[in-house]
């Protein structure tokens, strides 16, 4: 494995001197020119010019001018995405201008797994995003780079940590206990949806930290566009993994011509978006009076919330250099990123690096070879915030609920420790007697040799590794006044290691097989190999009160210490899979898909999976009884095919029996029949474009239907405490329709308007299930224990809320419930309706483009405001302010009880990116490109949920049922507003 | 020349990559290499430790059989405490007997004994000793006994049957009789106490006494009826034990309880052996100190959760006098203030400084409580109790034995087998021996009623009240912060889990 991985590192690094060392020119004369579009007239910025046969080539820059050194007989070949390839002969003139006509409308070329095809002979369900509709801001992570700009893809960030968590649902949630999120592919590589961060818990009352998010390394600035597959016609060639939607990311590469520079600086600070309302002292002080206690006032003036909270710095800045010529291209690129918390001490720091290259050999250039290495160093300062902490809470809840008339701070300036038994934690006195920092390593590391068997058969090999190295050193100093911390102060040490690896040979065969029929087609073999290990210590009883614990465990106490390690099961799959595109004289095209995938997870009874999609559409606008209607384009299409969703763990279906402390026990009983879930979609579209292709569209009908459910189920009794998998008998059903509308309202010289938006509709529910009706959704905090928020029962949606109807307050000043407190289905966290709305505006030399992103018709459960800031903690601790508002006082007794009336509607409107720009163009001689901007992220907010942020999911996993929730907030990092400025420029 | 090169290509595709998709375990053994393992290398008394330990989550979490024999009954109320403790209910709706089929706890419970069931099976599928496999079947027999006692249904399995198969379910009074066979057969096998916290042949016959004493009222438990030979069999029992002359009523009642019980006390047969300062491992729950942590508020040392209360029916059913009622306990009062007992008005610190409860009020404890408390003495209500006197010297793990089996219940057990065979004065006999040894006054005669009310002064919060009110009929009553409730309430439900993977397991009615 090591060796491997080795091997693969120095083959890609001694490839990638030999090419940098070709890049340079020589050249005679200085051409210079502007190319323009032929139509209209406007420049063509980044437009390539390459002298034919040399690496020698520049770029246009903001006005379309470019210049190259070049010599009489040279040719020079001008280059320009969707537009037709010009060539020059350089005679004796120094200035040679061009116009470039756009090509062929649908030219685009869109990846779709395994290969790429024509945007025009897509059948499936795909949304391509390229970099100039990503989303502006600065972001740790990719996918938030498509928020809000692809129908039916909904993305949550889970709290404001940055680097945190997303959840990615595409078209919804398919499974109940295994994974949901979709398959992420980089350049041709399948994620293994990992993270390298090792997850620990503190082993204190305050609860485990959420995990990172695991695909932190890669800088989003060496993105190039982002592909969504949404139906089962298009992810089918995933198999097994292809159930949850692809997201296909691809990175920049190196361009035709002479060595450029890019660089991309932006600075920027965050503030918190919003505060939890509770009480401010004098409101404090007058809620006392109101209530007629006279405990509580501590006669000073605090703000909790303002005291762990700062305005966060950011600091963003890559350069890329690329180059290439007719034999080959390269990029390499590195970036840094600093961008801290608006939670004091919280802060993570990237550097990434990026290598990719492609070149082609032999004198018939028929052997190619592409390389791609991504590497990145994050290490992340976290902040003492966990998803499960007890009703002492974790430092968010402690700020909402300290008391705003106690000092925080003594006089001498050190933070006040109040003492133990039944007394609360400062906020800031947790956040100096924590430390926890994580540093990982990630890289993704590929080599692809292809050769040209025939002018129509191409052999492709991929080898790819991706590893990464996590490991994560956190402790609580012991003269905090933490539950089994104070007095002893604990401390832990973590590693994980991540490698997932993947080889794949493919034949990729394209033929016109009459001059009306095309054939595009692609079959490969694919095997792939994932394992996981890590380790931890974890200790208490430090002598002294203040020192760094993690580097002296051995002065912990003996009995207190605890040893773990891991290993998981390998996970290995083999799989066949073929894709056969024909077109019919570019009107009728059929994609048809399968693919098998054997899985080492499987039980042994169904080793196999097999996962078939076909695809058609009819190009309507090329039929003669509408080549005078209004459109275009107009092109139906259908799909349907059947796709895997293979997210349990390793070792599921075999009986298993685990090491413990010094004996073995059963923990896992085998299933020889368990298998994946399998997801059979339906989809049906209509894409068109009319008024000279300035509105165009796309409206889809989907139905999912997932069956085979897996969960997970604690041994059939009488058995050890282990558990055992099962496909039970059950349908989720999502439908949906999806609309999605661009118009191109004005394109001129000095004004251009593009708007955009998207809107999808969903449902989801659970059909012919005879199964348990599990509780889960668990909720935390005082009076909470064991108690759950959701039911899985036949005829609901998902994750649907099930809970006492809470009616108002009575004259006594205590709950109302109705039905006798019984429990009922109350509502659901899965949005009807999600948004996306965009703008680009450009006037002159100003670019202002705006994002909104949205989402309707769900429930947010508010753990933080029921378990944290109840009115009980009025004369101890603080309160929601809005507690005071209602009509009837309520009473400080009155009990804490799961119910409707902490479920509200999360219902939104964001303003997620504005981004103001200005080209400046070609500064001097060196400085070419030039555009500064100014970008704000989460401005502003349209909702009535009263939490920090509408969009926020606090996933927990309730024991023996293992399910996870959903849509459930509970004292998460707030979420912050921020604000960049920042340039680009080449040179 | 062109399909040469595609053969080639083909063949190195293919050739290079192949595998057969066995799945390499790395962390964990299969069936067959720890079958292997544990054939050679066992240490059964390893294993046979671990079922000692198994019994720890069951029967000493304050949320598992304890919650489900004491909150039903007239002995444990657990409050909601304004914001506090509500826990969705899940202590309230045990008092109150409206517990619905996906109680948590029950769950919970009904898997954590049938898991001790399993490992107890399991240790005979090793090369056991007589002794050792005694041991284990008494165990099982103990945690079947449980099962039987609150679901009337109990999943078996022999050793070595397949797990992936649903197993057999004993009905309430088979289990009963297996339990029987199984304890007659083994008793002889079993070690001799001393230690008493190790099965033995005293607790065998302790166990064998609460099988005759419940027997009708498995078969039958909205009327129960008490066969003769039964309860023959229950006084024969209890005069073997009483006849070793090994056991004595202790005159410290709450040494039985205290830290080093298992050698300090008198009355203790059978107790779970802790080590202090040792952590029995995971999954083992929270220990015997859950039994002060429950009951305790949170600014009294040690500092507790403020939860769960007893009723004042229960309180002044004592006499003033009455040792059982506590009072100053040396190595605890003088360490921390704390009294053990009943803990009821003023609590004070070592110091004797009044203690405050966290909005100031005085920490006064209250006999009235409610299931749902609201006033703004909401932390101070209700009526406190420490069984077990705290072990201040070790950290997170008690030098106090958890207490199954002791003497006292011996000689209850004994009293009541003669008043159901109409020996009313021998009855009465025990009992004002017992009486008089914890310094309460003689009865001048003995009913069913009274020896119910007997049976709690001296074994309340020990987990046998929801057995016992069953037996004698009272468990449906209306009492203390509780209506009259339906007979379905004398069965726990069966856990939708367990029920969708075993169909031999069927609902029990009325849920």
């Amino acid at each position: 494995m090591n060796r491997h991985l080795l091997i693969s590192f120095r083959c890609l690094l001694s490839i990638c001197f030999v090419f940098l060392l070709v890049g340079f020119s020589y050249g005679q004369k200085n051409l210079t020119g502007t190319l323009t579009d032929a139509a209209t007239g406007e420049p063509l910025i980044g437009a390539n010019v390459v002298i034919k046969g040399t690496g020698t080539g520049t770029v246009a820059d903001f006005n379309g001018n470019y210049s190259i050194m070049a010599k009489t007989g040279d040719v020079l070949v001008i280059t320009y995405t969707g537009y037709k390839t010009q060539e020059i002969t350089v005679g004796s003139d120094m200035v040679y201008n061009a116009t470039l006509t756009a090509g062929e409308l649908f030219e685009e070329v869109v990846v779709v797994g395994y290969g790429s095809v024509r945007k025009a002979d897509l059948t499936g369900s795909v949304v391509a995003v390229g970099e100039k509709d990503f989303n502006k801001g600065v972001y740790t992570s990719p996918e938030q780079l498509i928020q809000g700009r692809a129908a039916g893809v909904q993305i949550i960030n889970n709290s404001g940590q940055p680097g945190g968590l997303t959840t990615v649902r595409i078209r919804g949630n398919s499974s109940i206990r295994t994974g949901n999120q979709p398959l992420f592919v980089v350049d041709g590589v399948q994620m293994s949806g990992g993270s390298s961060s090792p997850s620990g818990a503190n082993g204190a009352s305050m609860g485990d930290t959420p995990g990172l998010n695991p695909l932190n390394y890669l800088n989003p600035s060496d993105i190039a566009s982002m592909q969504v597959l949404k139906d089962a016609s298009a992810t089918a060639i995933y198999g097994s993994r292809g159930a949850n939607g692809v997201i296909i990311i691809t990175t920049k590469k190196g361009k035709l011509g002479s060595p450029t520079i890019d660089v991309n600086t932006s600075v920027g600070f965050s503030t918190v978006l919003h505060k939890y309302n509770v009480l401010s002292a004098s409101e404090y002080r007058a809620a006392l009076s109101e209530y007629g206690l006279t405990t509580g006032d501590y006669g000073a003036s605090v703000d909790a919330q303002d005291a762990i909270l700062q305005t966060g710095m950011t600091n963003n800045h890559s350069i890329a250099i690329n180059g290439g010529n007719e034999n080959g291209s390269y990029r390499i690129s590195l970036g840094y990123l600093d961008q801290e918390g608006i939670v004091k001490n919280n802060d993570i720091r990237r550097l990434s690096a990026s290598l990719g290259g492609g070149f082609q050999f032999l004198d018939n250039k028929r052997l190619g070879l592409d390389f791609n290495l991504i590497t990145a160093q994050t290490r992340q300062d976290g902040p003492p915030i966990t998803s499960n902490a007890d009703f002492r809470g974790s430092l968010i809840g402690n700020a909402l609920q300290w008391n705003p008339t106690h000092k925080l701070y003594n006089d001498d300036g050190s933070p006040v420790i109040l003492p133990a038994f039944g007394n609360f934690t400062n906020p800031v006195a947790l956040l100096d007697a924590y430390k926890d920092q994580t540093n990982s390593v990630d890289i993704i590391a590929s080599i692809s040799p292809s050769y040209k068997i025939t002018d129509d058969l191409v052999y492709r090999l991929t080898y790819s590794v991706t590893n990464g190295i996590g490991s994560r050193r956190a402790q609580i100093a012991s003269w905090i006044n933490v539950q089994d911390v104070e007095g002893r102060g604990v401390a832990g040490i973590w590693d994980k290691r991540i490698t997932n690896q993947i080889l794949t040979h493919t034949l990729s065969y394209t033929h016109d097989i009459t001059s009306k029929i095309n054939l595009n087609a692609v079959a490969g073999f694919e095997y792939q190999k994932l394992d996981e290990r890590g380790a931890g210590i974890f200790a208490k009883d430090f002598i002294l009160p203040v020192f760094d614990y993690t580097s002296i465990l051995q002065n912990s106490s003996q009995s207190s210490r605890n040893i773990s390690s891991y290993n998981n099961p390998s996970t290995e799959l083999q799989s066949y899979f073929v894709r056969a595109g024909f077109n019919y004289a570019d009107k009728y095209l059929l994609t048809l898909t399968a693919r098998s995938d054997g899985s080492s997870k499987f039980g042994a009874n169904n080793k196999y999976a097999f996962f078939p999609a076909v695809g058609v559409a009819w190009n309507m606008h090329t039929e003669p009884f509408l080549a005078n209607g209004p459109f275009d384009q107009l092109k139906l299409r259908a799909g349907w095919g059947q796709v895997g969703n293979s997210e349990f763990p390793a070792g599921a279906a075999q009986e298993r029996y685990a090491f413990q402390q010094g004996t073995i026990a059963l923990t896992n009983v085998a299933n020889p029949d368990l298998k994946w879930e399998t997801t059979t979609t339906l989809n049906v579209g209509v894409d068109f474009s009319i008024l000279n292709s300035k509105l165009s569209g796309t409206v889809e009908y989907f139905h999912k239907d997932s069956k085979d459910l897996l969960f997970q189920f604690p041994t059939i009794q009488p058995a050890p405490a282990g558990f055992y998998w099962i496909n039970l008998d059950g349908d989720v059903i999502n439908s949906g329709l999806e609309v999605t509308l661009n118009l191109n309202a004005v394109n001129n010289n000095n004004f251009r308007w593009d708007i955009g938006g998207n809107i999808s509709f969903l449902s989801n529910k659970l059909e012919n299930y005879t199964g348990p009706n599990l509780p889960y959704g668990q909720l935390f905090g005082q009076g909470s224990s064991g108690a759950t928020s959701m039911r899985l029962e036949n005829g609901q949606p998902l994750n649907a809320f099930y809970l006492r109807n809470h009616l108002g307050i009575d004259e006594n000043g205590q709950s109302i419930y109705a039905d006798d407190e019984s429990l009922s289905f109350l509502g659901d966290p899965n949005a009807n309706i999600q948004l996306g709305f965009n703008t680009d505006l450009g006037v002159g030399h100003f670019n202002l483009n705006l994002n909104f992103t949205g989402a309707m018709g769900y429930q947010i459960y508010n753990n933080t405001q029921m378990s944290v800031i109840p009115i009980g903690n009025l004369g101890s601790r603080n309160i929601d302010a809005s507690l005071l508002d209602g009509a009837q006082q309520e009473a400080t007794s009155n009990a804490i009880k799961a119910s409707s009336r902490y479920l509200e509607n999360g219902d939104f409107v964001k303003l997620s990116s504005a981004s103001l720009s200005y080209d400046l163009g070609k500064i001097g001689t060196t400085f070419k490109n030039t555009r500064i901007y100014v970008t704000g992220q989460n401005l502003l907010v349209f909702t009535n949920y009263s939490g920090f942020d509408p969009e926020v999911n606090t996933v927990n996993v309730t024991a023996d049922s293992g399910l996870p929730s959903f849509g459930i907030e509970y004292i998460p990092y707030p979420s912050a507003r921020t604000i960049l400025v920042g340039a680009n420029f080449s040179f | 020349m062109k399909s040469h090169k595609y053969l080639v290509l083909l063949g190195l595709a293919w050739l290079c990559s192949c595998t057969n998709l066995d799945e390499h375990l790395n962390q964990d053994l299969t069936k067959s290499e720890a079958e292997a393992y544990l054939n050679a290398h066992t240490d059964v008394n390893a294993i046979l430790k671990s079922a000692y330990d198994g019994l720890r989550l069951p029967f000493l979490d304050q949320a598992q059989l304890w919650a489900l024999s004491e909150h039903t009954s007239d002995e444990v109320l657990g409050p909601t405490r304004g914001p506090d403790w509500d826990d969705n209910g899940v202590w309230r709706v045990l008092h109150t007997h409206q517990w619905t089929a996906d109680h948590a706890y029950v769950g919970a419970t009904f898997n954590a004994l049938l898991q001790e069931v399993f490992t107890t099976t399991n240790i005979l599928n090793f090369n056991t000793t007589p002794q050792q496999a005694s041991e284990a079947r008494f165990l099982r027999a103990f945690a079947m006994f449980a099962v039987a006692d609150g679901w009337n249904q109990v999943p078996y399995r022999n050793p070595g049957e397949n797990l992936l198969n649903a197993p057999q379910v004993l009905q309430g009074p088979a289990a009963l009789d297996f339990v029987i066979s199984e304890l007659t057969a083994i008793v002889n096998e079993l070690p001799v106490a001393p230690p008493v916290n190790k099965a033995n042949q005293d607790a065998a016959r302790v166990l064998l006494m609460k099988a005759y004493l419940n027997k009708g009222t498995f078969a039958n438990r909205q009327s129960p009826t008490f066969d003769a030979g039964d309860m023959n069999q229950v006084i024969t029992l209890a005069d073997a034990i009483i006849n070793s002359g090994k056991y004595s009523l202790d005159g410290n009642y709450f040494e039985n309880f205290a830290p080093n019980n298992d050698a300090n006390s008198s009355e203790n047969i059978w107790t779970l052996a802790t080590e202090a300062g040792v952590n029995p491992g995971p999954n083992t729950g929270n220990g015997v100190r859950s039994r002060w942590f429950c009951t305790l508020h949170y600014n009294q040392n040690p500092s507790g959760w403020n939860g769960f209360t007893t009723l004042s029916d229960l309180y002044d059913s004592f006499e003033p006098g009455d040792v059982r009622l506590g009072g100053s306990y040396p190595g605890v009062t003088d360490v921390s203030g704390l009294k053990v007992g009943f803990l009821i008005g003023q609590q004070y610190d070592q110091d004797g400084v009044a203690l405050k409860d966290r909005k100031g009020n005085d920490l006064s404890f209250t006999p009235e409580i409610n299931p749902v408390e609201t006033g703004n003495n909401l932390e101070v209500t209700g009526i406190r109790v420490v069984k077990y006197p705290p072990d201040f010297e070790n950290g997170d793990f008690k030098d106090n034995d958890y207490v199954f089996f002791r003497y006292a219940d011996v000689l209850l057990m004994k009293a009541e087998a003669l008043l159901r065979t109409g020996n009313a004065s021998g009855a009465l006999d025990i009992v004002n021996n017992l009486r008089s040894v914890r310094n309460a006054s003689q009865l001048g005669s003995l009913d069913l009623d009274g020896l119910l009310a007997e049976r709690g002064r001296e074994l309340y919060w020990e987990g046998w009240r929801r057995q016992d009110l069953i037996r004698f009929g009272h468990f449906l009553d209306a009492r203390q912060g509780k209506a009259v409730s339906g007979p379905e309430r004398l069965l726990f439900p069966i856990p939708a889990a367990a029920l969708s993977v075993n169909p031999n397991l069927e609902q029990n009615p009325g849920y």
